[in-house]
């Protein structure tokens, strides 16, 4: 490995050990709110993935619970998390970052040049294929891409000869994180889930990670997934923590429920000095008590009806 | 669509950017697939799809197979209902991938900071040094898979001279490395690599046999050496050097009014030419 870089690995029969003694199989009710789930789920130090993007059906309510609790020295996975990976960075949250793609706009670039935080170059398939290894329980994956490029250096990619084709192949490190967010559009109690419209790695993300906290924008009775099983995007004995949060994915959008909201993604986006974002994280989450009262305070409900309305496509969502 | 011809041909005004996403569009082919990137090739793709190649299937990394997106495009969609409208398939990113690295998607396109004369990228830094960069981009995001597997790959970028390097800063995704054979030697799929660069002043291909980065085609009313000028390498330069046509009425009308009436993604330099 080179001396630059930094991987997280676990040996796949230390997680299966961990599984074991530390999920329940048992359907209990795991509600709780977003301060409980991410106080109990995500300790300081931890490596985090999430599902899906900034944009659409991000775990944006979680995000901003664990900023409010000023958690420390995280390791994330940044896939889509366009606007995430600058707040949690700005907010002193996050130390270090898988990149597939590191974020949008100058703050977090400006944070990998001052070395506020570390950066480990991959792509966003690698990431996907390290994930799924995780999930599939093999520590490595081989894939066809990577070579050639300058992420090998920084990454924990090897290159070896493919012992069935005698030519040069790419593995990646099986990823499995500490903790996966996802925002769903339905779940119960227990944590059986579902999401509608297209993912990035739901089901990989959460079987490949020790805690998986769902945050849903509506609870539904367990008995509606035995009645349409092919529709389970992930079943509860994976999931730890079930919080409901309805516009949990603002200001991203929910396929089906709500649209994006562009003047607060913009507010995001023009985000470029540490002044400016303490600004924004005072007065937008540590001076807000919870998501209810962000809502309330931040966003209002002539806004939340107007993105409902912009919602008008329902194929596939309902 | 053939672009209007005559002595007299008024002069028409546009962007930089309406003239790569037109010259874009016009590369594509219909009845083929399409790995669909976040911003300009989305819009490559729906212009494409009105007036060119109505059957070209679009991938997106987030997992949408065959979407007829809807107009206007949404600024900032990445995967939203609009954008992923009427799929054939909503999937996930491990699967939207595999189609490419099985050999199913024919084209894809990508931007980047820089390039060098084998379409090497870099989207990851400028300057400085990879821990402490001057400049530092997003980095790959899928552009990486793009560039790897699918069989043609095309490059869109704004044509800035300090763009065209000897040597990258970084080399994000692979074009044809150090030059004939060296894709294949590293192990990536045989067959693949880029294919066209789509500048905001040029059209380039890359040499059969040496690999090298090619001026193919100069927009209407340039002189190829305003195109070369500055360039941080010196291309090949082809025999026949095509007339690049500017942007014709309908394309600019369905950009301007349908596609992207916010001017998003299509604002840029303000740039002019004769028909």
């Amino acid at each position: 490995m080179p001396a630059e870089t930094e991987v997280r690995f676990i040996h796949p029969d230390d997680f299966r050990r961990w599984v074991k003694e530390n999920k329940t199989r048992e359907a209990v009710d795991k509600l709780m709110t977003e301060r409980e789930a991410v106080a109990r789920f995500v300790p300081d130090g931890a490596y985090i993935a999430n599902d899906f993007s900034s944009l659409t059906r991000g775990p944006q309510a979680l995000i901003r619970e664990i900023i409010r609790q000023r958690k420390r020295d995280l390791w994330v996975c940044a896939v889509f998390t366009i606007y995430d990976s600058p707040l949690l960075v700005g907010a002193g949250c996050c130390t270090r970052i898988d990149v597939g793609f590191l974020g949008y706009g100058n703050y977090i670039g400006r944070a990998v040049s001052t070395g506020k935080v570390k950066v480990f170059d991959y792509t966003n398939g690698v990431l996907a294929s390290r994930l799924l290894a995780g999930a599939r329980g093999i520590t490595f994956i081989p894939v066809r891409n990577f070579l050639g490029t300058d992420g090998l250096r920084y990454s924990g990619a090897k290159v070896i000869n493919d012992p069935f084709t005698g030519e040069p192949v790419c593995l990646v490190p099986a990823l499995n994180p500490d903790v996966f967010l996802v925002h769903v559009h339905q779940a119960d109690v227990h944590g059986n889930a579902r999401v509608f419209g297209t993912n990035l790695f739901t089901l990989e993300g959460a079987m490949a990670s020790k805690r998986v906290i769902v945050s849903a924008e509506e609870i539904i009775e367990p008995l509606e997934f035995r009645k349409d099983p092919a529709r389970t995007t992930i079943p509860y004995f994976l999931v730890d923590a079930v919080v409901h949060s309805p516009f949990g994915a603002y200001p991203g959008g929910l396929p089906g429920r709500y649209e994006l909201d562009l003047e607060y993604l913009d507010l995001l986006g023009a985000i470029q000095t540490d002044e400016e974002m303490e600004d924004y994280l005072e007065g937008h989450i540590y001076s807000i008590k919870d998501h209810l009262e962000f809502l309330q305070k931040k966003v209002g409900w002539p806004k939340l009806k107007e993105l409902m309305r912009k919602a008008a496509i329902k194929e596939g969502y309902q | 669509m053939s672009p209007g011809k005559g002595e007299n041909m008024p002069v028409v005004e546009f962007t930089d950017t309406e003239f790569m996403i037109c010259s874009a569009a016009r590369l594509l082919e219909d009845r083929k697939t399409f790995f669909v990137g976040w911003g300009i090739p989305q819009v490559v793709a729906i212009l494409a799809e009105r007036l060119y190649t109505p059957h070209v299937v679009q991938i997106f990394e987030f997992g949408a197979v065959g979407p007829q997106s809807l107009t206007p495009f949404v600024r900032g969609t990445m995967g939203g209902p609009s954008n992923i409208y009427r799929s054939l398939q909503w999937t996930n990113m491990n699967w939207a991938f595999s189609y490419a690295v099985n050999g199913y998607i024919d084209y894809g396109m990508l931007g980047a900071a820089q390039v060098d004369r084998y379409g090497n990228l870099n989207s990851t830094f400028l300057g400085g040094d990879y821990q402490r960069p001057r400049r530092r981009f997003p980095g790959s995001g899928g552009g990486n898979e793009v560039a790897s597997f699918c069989w043609k790959t095309i490059i869109v970028l704004k044509h800035e001279p300090r763009r065209f390097v000897e040597k990258l800063d970084f080399l994000t995704s692979p074009g044809y490395l150090q030059g004939p054979g060296a894709r294949e030697a590293t192990g990536l799929p045989k067959g693949t690599g880029p294919w066209r660069v789509v500048t905001s002043k040029a059209l380039f291909g890359f040499d059969e046999e040496t690999k090298e980065m090619t001026l193919i085609g100069v927009l209407k009313g340039l002189e190829p050496s305003e195109v070369l000028r500055g360039m941080g390498f010196e291309p090949r330069v082809s025999h026949q050097l095509l007339e690049l046509e500017p942007p014709v009425p309908a394309e600019l009308s369905l950009l301007r009014d349908e596609i992207d009436p916010s001017g998003l993604i299509i604002r840029g330099e303000k740039m002019q030419a004769r028909r």
